[in-house]
């Protein structure tokens, strides 16, 4: 336990003293993304986009299912869970496999692991902020009603921030040292998607299934989000979802140092 | 604005300047090993091992080297990439690591550079390292040779401006022209390594591990290097470690010689003795 103590504070503490390269190296990766297409950052939309049309389509008109959402549009409740979801995605698929993706940061020069994770995270971090900015203009151009409620949503990414770190801190390890788990962890995205309530409600599920759900911290994410724009909650009004988050963010957080502390030494050795 | 983030960045270079590391290392069950590494350019000792061993676990496949993570049981074979090294290089040394393919130069380079670490034994690094470890002194392929100038910039701790005085001088000494903004991934392993040259070589280390870079340049590159890395040991109180095969060029800049056999130093000396000892063996 002292052991794992010690190791928490070591992966903060290169945090806190590599936070302003990290904040470089988050920017050069939104530009590695989107380098060498022509349009570049219109990318950042395009993508989202079309899934979100994609997606309205097949609910509002094949499946007559757009009904409005506690009085505010389909669209705009299917983007205050789609557009996290896109983070949240990225980070379950590449956030697991951070080292592979960097590995001249790994075995070229001297580099805490454990920020290669920050970085990548804040890099995808931006993008959904950026998404939901353009969310917001899009409310206020077309006079959707916006409240209050809004202004946790800073806290709600900070809470989504801490939680994608740990889990890319440690899985990735893990990754780099079988391809065979970082296909595994790729094919989680697809369930994860499905079941976590991105596209449909789930309030209206069974009882069993929500309080599965309160564990999930994908349908937290979203939920969280649409509590912003949608239902107009604060995120501490369900202590009940809430809680089970923090419980999972500590779960991680055990987990990821252990597997920091076991791995980080080997993952040079072997990438 | 910006003379606060100046301060900032101030603050937390002297910060990291003054960072002083020592790690002890417990390999599950394997021994123990221990690192002392901090920025000290007045120590007399600028690298030491002692008694240094590196194991590598060689596992059938992945599956078994994850399964091996989590369990004890799972049977690996090992191989000592290092095997009981000691060697000391002080102060103002040049320092060849002659040897064959396999023999560990490379490791015994990773070690000191702090990307790897030992499994048994010490090492101490005193003072600021600049690697070019396998010809690339860290370059990411996806974005241009100036693009990853400035990200190794920032990495190494320079301001916006020092960078920007700094990259015009690395890009001239590359010779690489209008190839600076290509991607590295285009970049032959000669432009690469004069890339990584001309970086590793401008930011003023205490110590500059040079990892066969020389090698791949043209004879007229290699002699610029060669100039270069002269140069600038003949004003600082430089340490350089060079890692070759070939002996003519250990000779040509490095007064001490260590030939590696196997992971260990099986001569220590001179480098005309170490050249020596390397030809007959």
């Amino acid at each position: 336990m002292f052991a794992l103590a010690k190791t928490f504070l070591q992966i903060v503490r290169d945090n806190w003293v590599w936070r302003e390269q990290a904040w470089e190296l988050a920017k050069i990766d939104l530009v590695k993304t989107y380098r060498g297409a022509a349009l570049g950052w219109i990318w950042l939309f395009v993508k989202p986009a079309v899934y979100i049309g994609v997606y309205y389509f097949t609910f509002a008109v094949g499946m007559r299912a757009g009904a409005d959402v506690n009085g505010m549009p389909f669209l705009l409740w299917m983007a205050a869970g789609v557009f996290p979801w896109f983070f949240m995605g990225d980070m379950i698929g590449l956030g697991s496999d951070v080292y592979r993706r960097y590995s001249f940061l790994v075995n070229r020069i001297r580099f805490p692991l454990s920020v290669i994770s920050t970085f990548f995270t804040l890099s995808k971090m931006i993008v959904l902020a950026g998404t939901m900015a353009f969310t917001i203009l899009a409310c206020l151009l077309l006079r959707i009603k916006l409240t209050i409620y809004l202004l946790q949503l800073p806290l709600v990414f900070a809470l989504m921030m801490y939680f994608w770190v740990m889990w890319s801190i440690w899985l990735s390890p893990l990754s780099a040292i079988s391809r065979d788990f970082a296909k595994l962890i790729g094919t989680l995205t697809t369930p994860f998607f499905w079941l976590s309530g991105v596209l449909f409600q789930l309030d209206e599920s069974p009882h069993i299934f929500r309080t599965i759900m309160n564990f999930n911290p994908v349908a937290w994410g979203c939920r969280a989000v649409r509590d912003c724009f949608i239902d107009q909650k604060w995120i501490w009004q369900q202590p009940k979802a809430l809680c089970c988050y923090l419980f999972v963010c500590v779960l991680v957080t055990i987990l990821a140092t252990h597997s920091y502390r076991r791995l980080h030494k080997e993952v040079p050795d072997v990438l | 604005m910006s003379s606060k983030a100046d301060k900032n960045s101030l603050k937390l270079r002297a910060l990291r300047a003054a960072s002083s590391e020592s790690e002890s290392i417990s390999w599950a069950g394997e021994g123990e090993a221990r690192i002392i590494r901090d920025r000290d350019a007045s120590n007399p000792i600028a690298v030491r091992f002692d008694h240094v061993y590196k194991t590598y676990k060689l596992y059938k496949t992945d599956k078994q080297r994850l399964l091996g993570a989590f369990s004890r049981k799972v049977s690996y074979k090992t191989i000592n990439a290092t095997d009981d090294l000691s060697f000391t290089v002080n102060r103002g040394d040049s320092l060849a690591l002659l040897g064959l393919n396999g023999a560990g130069k490379s490791t015994a380079l990773k070690m000191i550079t702090g990307v790897c670490y030992p499994t048994r034994g010490k090492i101490e690094v005193h003072g600021r390292i600049s690697a070019l470890l396998e010809l690339s002194a860290g370059f990411d392929n996806n974005l241009s040779g100036r693009e990853n100038l400035e990200m190794r910039c920032q990495l190494w701790g320079f301001t916006r401006e020092e960078t920007d005085a700094l990259i015009p001088e690395m890009h001239e000494f590359s010779e690489l022209g209008d190839y600076i903004d290509q991607p590295i991934r285009t970049y032959s392993s000669g432009m690469k390594a004069r890339l990584g040259f001309a970086f590793a070589s401008s930011i003023n280390p205490d110590i500059l591990v040079i990892d066969e870079a020389l090698s791949v340049g043209d004879k007229r590159f290699r002699k610029k290097c060669e100039e270069r890395v002269k140069s600038i040991m003949a004003k600082e109180n430089l340490t350089v470690l060079f890692v070759t095969h070939s002996p003519e060029q250990a000779q040509q800049f490095c007064t001490r010689g260590i030939v590696l056999q196997k992971g260990s130093a099986v001569y220590q000396g001179g480098i005309e003795g170490a050249c020596e000892y390397y030809d007959n063996h």
